[in-house]
């Protein structure tokens, strides 16, 4: 766009008012900031509820219920449901919160059957502390995914209390499955126990279809066996599951979108002011350039240049800000147990950086092109 | 062939309803190397003919013919191309770029031309000597004096080696030592380096040290004053300037 040996006369012009580009820079940064946040939140419900074709696990939860105290199942439906027609794997979860409302800090035990859940999701989980055998040992032992015990500060060995459950880390794993990345898995019968002792009810069953095109129909198989029993089933698929428990907020999280929006917009004001300001400040200054031989095209691309550099300037702190923040923190937005990831990582960093270069030129544009059409003369005359 | 032919030259533009003509059908020839001034009372149209001649301004009609080459018809990019080629300005208020040192302000018009940052350097350099201002190439404008800021600006003006020096009051700011040695600086550019030059100018002192001396009245030439022996350098103008 324009050639490096101007580059030093841009950052120049741009520092000649220290004030008014440091107010323009921290209102883009807040702005982009705010609108990367935002970006991760979207992102975060779209992994969670957006179902691909692959897509090969059930979730079987108690009709009409929708928190994880008041679903409560037989934990004998689990043969039944393994009896379907199908159906792969069944696991039976106990889960526990510590907190029923949204939060961003919510602790989410899973309570399973340690030899069944490993045989099942070994494949699943990469294992990147501890080990799944020392978990299988330990009777109040828990295998964290990766986003909590980073949150939590976890590392094998500690101990948490979490809902007047007392647990040790055994393990800590990595998983694709986002949901996974924010639990912990601990012993069915310890969490019974510690728990509301209810031994041989569950909360949810988490059933491995074996062809993806399947899942519709093994769902209603599902709710058909259990439909006159008295605790009558309904299976979703887990990302539709997702969706329906934790619908007011996504939908919260989903309006957000106007907020980004509104926080591109006054990216493209603040910079777009900045540029304007400064242009009209200069008119003579142009005329001058123009006089030593600049062209009015050349002076366009030159502002443009400031309007990017502010642009990427302010962008690229609230940009990385946010990204490194989201990283640092592990943020997760939680509801009965159900978890929606607010993290940002390279695709958010680069989309941050190229929307604020994008609006740097944008912003540019206007005042460019009349700074561009300036008569010479005529500015020298109404200076 | 003169270096600067104006046949019919006029300018007009509107001031609401009125019609204003700061140059009315003006003929001049000018000769490469020639030092000329320009005078006459406010509005006679000394300032819209530099600006003509500079290709910062376009007349209305007539032609304006310059080292071969009717500017009038150029495009706005060539015309600028030709500026940085042909012409140096120099203003009466300087018009240094603030944000910039006086290295920087002289090495402006050098960005355009396709040359090495080292050859740049070199340039810049030598056009600082020749202002003797080498002390002070990284002074921003507002920590140097006026003459310093006019010695800087005719740096910047000739930096590029224009066929063309063009001066539009360039001692009207300057006290009387900074005047003086400023017209002997322009002096010695148009007889060392042969640059053309024109120079609008209310002081008829000043006006002295040009080659020839035209009067202008309302957009027109009434008279000419030619000085052979130059008589603003002889040792009784100096006494009295």
């Amino acid at each position: 766009m324009i050639a490096p040996k101007y580059i030093p006369l841009v950052i120049k012009q741009i520092t000649r008012h220290r004030t008014r580009t440091l107010l323009t820079v921290a209102g883009v940064a807040t702005a982009m900031f705010l609108f990367v946040a935002v970006q991760a939140m979207q992102q975060g419900v779209a992994k969670v509820t957006e179902e691909t074709a692959a897509e090969t696990t059930l979730v079987v939860y108690r009709k009409d219920r929708y928190c994880p105290f008041t679903s409560q199942l037989p934990d004998f439906y689990g043969r039944k449901i393994g009896d379907i027609e199908g159906v792969k794997e069944v696991i039976p979860m106990k889960i526990v919160v510590n907190v029923c409302r949204a939060s961003l800090d919510v602790v989410t035990l899973r309570g399973v059957v340690a030899e069944q859940f490993i045989d099942q999701q070994r494949a699943d989980l990469e294992v990147i502390e501890g080990s799944m055998d020392k978990w299988k040992k330990t009777y109040n032992g828990a295998m964290v995914g990766e986003t909590l015990a980073r949150r939590r500060g976890f590392k094998v060995g500690d101990t948490f209390k979490t809902s007047s459950v007392q647990n040790e880390v055994s393990g800590i794993f990595r998983s694709d499955e986002p949901q996974n990345q924010n639990v912990a898995y601990v012993h069915l019968k310890a969490l019974q126990q510690a728990t509301d002792k209810k031994f041989g009810i569950v909360t949810q069953f988490q059933v491995k279809v074996d062809d993806p095109a399947r899942m519709d129909e093994v769902a209603a198989a599902i709710d058909d066996e259990f439909a006159i029993e008295q605790e009558p089933t309904a299976t979703r698929s887990e990302k539709a599951f997702v969706a329906h428990a934790a619908g007011d907020l996504i939908e919260l999280i989903k309006f957000t979108r106007y907020l980004g929006w509104g926080c591109l917009f006054a990216v493209l004001a603040l910079v777009g002011n900045a540029i304007i300001l400064s242009v009209q400040d200069r008119v003579k200054e142009h005329a001058i350039f123009q006089t030593l031989g600049f062209t009015g095209n050349l002076i366009g691309r030159l502002i443009i240049a400031e309007g990017i550099l502010v642009g990427l300037l302010g962008g690229g702190v609230g940009t990385l800000g946010a990204v490194g923040i989201l990283y640092w923190k592990q943020l997760s937005l939680s509801v009965d147990g159900l978890s929606i990831p607010i993290s940002a990582g390279a695709t958010l960093l680069i989309t941050g950086l190229g929307i604020s270069l994008s609006m740097g030129v944008v912003a540019g544009l206007v005042p460019a092109w009349q700074a561009s059409r300036h008569e010479i003369a005529s500015c020298f005359r109404a200076v | 062939m003169a270096h600067i032919k104006c046949r019919k030259l006029t300018k007009e533009y509107y001031r609401g309803d009125n019609v204003i003509r700061p140059l009315d059908k003006l003929d001049l020839d000018v000769e490469e190397g020639k030092f000329i001034s320009l005078m006459g009372p406010s509005g006679s149209g000394k300032t819209t003919l530099l600006n003509l001649i500079a290709g910062i301004d376009r007349p209305t009609s007539g032609t304006l013919n310059i080292g071969g080459r009717d500017i009038a018809g150029l495009s706005r990019s060539k015309l600028a191309n030709w500026r940085s080629e042909y012409i140096g300005y120099i203003f009466q208020l300087y018009n240094l770029v603030p944000v910039l040192t006086a290295y920087e302000n002289i090495e402006l018009p050098l960005l355009l031309q396709p040359i090495s940052r080292k050859e740049r350097h070199k340039r810049v350099a030598v056009a600082l000597e020749l202002v003797d201002l080498t002390d002070r190439h990284d002074h921003y404008p507002r920590q140097l004096s006026g003459g310093q800021e006019q010695r800087v600006a005719i740096a910047r003006a000739i930096v590029a080696d224009p066929k063309i020096l063009v001066a539009d009051e360039p001692t009207g700011d300057l006290d009387k030592q900074a005047a003086l040695a400023i017209m002997e600086l322009l002096q010695q550019l148009n007889r060392e380096l042969k640059k053309t030059l024109i120079m609008v100018t209310h002081d008829p002192k000043t006006a002295l040290y040009a080659d020839l001396t035209l009067h202008l009245e309302k957009g027109q030439l009434m008279e000419a004053e030619l000085f052979e022996e130059h008589p603003a350098t002889s040792e009784e103008t100096q006494t009295k300037s």
